[in-house]
């Protein structure tokens, strides 16, 4: 199937104007497949930390929305052991009007402010909402670990 | 090199009219007047190293027990002027009248130090005699409201209240001693006449760059204008030179990372790489006719105007900023910092450069619309044909079907129920007209790529297969 012009035009924004902290370079194979990474919000646990992801989009984009999903790593209450997000714009609320940009700007607010009442990760929401500042101080040496190039 | 040489040689080299250069801040003028004010200062016994060690000494004093609560320990003031606020029009505002004054004790003529420890008031005292401030034929401030310095001259103020004068604080038990200065004076006058003469330059520029915006406009719509046979081929030609204009950005970031108005040589880069890509993309030559030529020259011309009003404005402003740091060094009154309070330098780049920009896109630019403005949301592609849905968000007619049979039953934009029950009637007929005088070639291309994807819809992928060995 050949690329729609609005991937095309979204790709080279995504270059040309790039968000501060996160990078989505499409593979030269295909261009639907891109390697994207999201710097750690300042003041959060990830601070430092340089997350690697996948996003792919799915023939009917933008009518579904991109499938993406974490490769580094990461002690979150809404990302699960594989990576998968928790995160409505990417299911229930999504619109097709929504970009690969905003989403992954979506993402990385999630990495600022984690929300363990709407849980992926059931044992890290669990941990997160008995022992705050422990479940920090995990994520930190998570980030540490895991996310350090 | 010193800078009032590379101002000089900026003035003559960088190809600014005559007017400009003759409007520009005279800095040799200002410096002489410097040079007459130090001298003056000198006769009283105060250079630059003793004023600026009486200073200190209290700044030093202030420091070491954090009581820098106000500047009432200070032996002296430099008060620039009591009521030339930056916020009045400036025929209101009236001309610098610069103060140079000293607190010195009623009964025993000591330079005023409430708050100092003995012995750094013994020393300031020993400073001023030393240096001769104790001897000086001095002038008492006039307590009434005249500014006026010829009236300065014996009149007493009353010592027993902390009141405000014409901007001066008065200080009960002290007498207020102004050094009689006139090369100050000069030196402001001169300063602020030039700055207002840059301020009507900059007015006068502006009117004229308007006009000939608004003229090039003109002729822009007319060899633009769609209805005239011989533009057919032209419209895209400018459009494309517009549309790499606006991506250029030249004058102001549009980007994330960039989003502020550019400085000269950053403008100056970008305008450049723009005329490259227009070259490279060969436009020009696709003008066959002069008069397309003539405007697209005219059209550089302007924005290498707007540059060299950038380009001059920066550099009278970087000149005023070392005019008044040679000031300070000269005399240490410490003016850098006051002066830009009362003063508002008349920025050709936040003035001139940005009206000149705004009516750039909205007398030339606007009358080319740029396929940007009319893509649909979701393809991204021309919004043919347009269908305006009940929340007033226009989609292609192709994007609207897709929706619509995928069940995304709420507009994209703002989530309304208005995809549901939209129809033919949704069609917005006036836009599609539109769409067909500016964009004929995007239109025939994506009614092509419609009717395909209808066929699609209804015979399935193998219809694409065939219709492509067509
Ligand atoms: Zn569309
Ligand atoms: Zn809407």
């Amino acid at each position: 199937m050949s690329l729609s012009k609005r991937i095309i035009k979204e790709t080279q924004r995504l270059a040309e104007d790039a968000v501060p902290g996160i990078s989505a370079v499409p593979h030269d194979d295909n261009l639907r497949y891109f390697d994207v990474t999201i710097d750690g919000p300042s003041q959060s646990p990830y601070e430092g930390g340089v997350f690697k992801a996948e996003l792919f989009l799915p023939d009917d984009y933008p009518m579904t929305p991109p499938k993406i999903r974490f490769l580094t790593r990461i002690y979150h209450p809404n990302i699960d052991r594989l990576g998968r997000i928790c995160l409505d714009v990417l299911k229930s609320n999504w619109s097709p009007a929504l970009q690969i940009r905003t989403i992954l700007l979506s993402i990385q607010a999630l990495l600022g402010a984690p929300n363990p009442d709407d849980p992926l990760a059931n044992d890290v929401a669990q941990a997160w909402k008995q022992d705050e500042q422990a479940a920090i101080q995990t994520a930190r040496e998570w980030t540490e670990k895991h996310a350090k190039p | 090199m010193k800078f009032g040489h590379v101002f000089k040689e900026t003035l003559r080299n960088e190809g600014f009219p005559s007017d400009w250069v003759n409007s520009a801040i005279s800095y040799s003028q200002l410096k002489k007047c410097i040079n007459r004010l130090a001298s003056e200062l000198a006769q009283v016994g105060l250079d630059p190293a003793t004023l600026g060690t009486l200073l200190k000494q209290v700044e030093d004093y202030n420091a070491s027990t954090q009581k820098d609560d106000d500047d009432r320990d200070r032996p002296f003031e430099y008060i620039l002027s009591g009521d030339d606020s930056p916020s009045l029009p400036k025929e209101q505002r009236k001309p610098f009248h610069p103060k140079l004054l000293f607190y010195v004790d009623e009964k025993t003529g000591e330079v005023h130090s409430a708050k100092l420890a003995e012995d750094t008031r013994s020393k300031l005292q020993m400073l001023a005699v030393a240096t001769g401030v104790s001897q000086l034929r001095v002038f008492e401030e006039p307590d009434n409201h005249s500014m006026g310095s010829e009236e300065s001259t014996e009149t007493r103020s009353p010592p027993n209240e902390l009141n405000t004068v014409n901007g001066i604080r008065k200080r009960p038990g002290f007498r207020t001693v102004e050094i009689p200065l006139t090369s100050d004076t000069e030196f402001f006058a001169t300063l602020t006449n030039q700055l207002s003469g840059l301020e009507a330059l900059q007015e006068k520029e502006e009117k004229r760059m308007h006009a000939q915006i608004e003229e090039l406009g003109k002729q822009v719509a007319h060899l633009t204008d769609p209805e005239r046979r011989n533009n057919k081929k032209l419209v895209p030609v400018w459009r494309q030179i517009f549309q790499i204009y606006v991506e250029s950005s030249i004058f102001f970031g549009t980007t994330e990372r960039d989003h502020e108005a550019h400085d000269a040589d950053k403008a100056g880069e970008r305008f450049l790489e723009f005329s490259d890509k227009i070259a490279k993309e060969g436009l020009v030559d696709k003008f066959k006719k002069a008069e397309n030529v003539n405007a697209l020259n005219a059209f550089m011309h302007i924005n290498r105007e707007i540059l060299q009003g950038l380009r001059f404005g920066e550099i009278n402003h970087v000149a005023m900023l070392k005019i008044l740091k040679k000031f300070d060094k000269q005399t240490a009154l410490g003016v850098k910092s006051t002066v830009p309070t009362y003063i508002v330098f008349p920025e050709f780049s936040s003035h001139l450069a940005k009206a000149v920009c705004a009516s750039v896109s909205s007398q030339i630019i606007t009358h080319v619309p740029l396929l940007d403005d009319y893509s649909c949301p979701m393809c991204m592609e021309l919004k043919w044909r347009p269908v305006r849905l009940r929340c007033g968000h226009v989609f292609c007619i192709r994007c609207l079907i897709v929706m619509q049979t995928n069940k995304q039953h709420r507009c994209p934009l703002c989530r309304e129920l208005t995809v549901v029950d939209a129809n033919a009637g949704n069609l917005d007929l006036e836009l599609a007209e539109f769409l067909k005088r500016w964009f004929p070639d995007e239109v025939k291309a994506k009614q092509k790529y419609n009717e395909l994807m209808a066929g699609v819809d209804q015979y399935g992928e193998v219809y694409k297969e065939k219709c492509s060995v067509m």
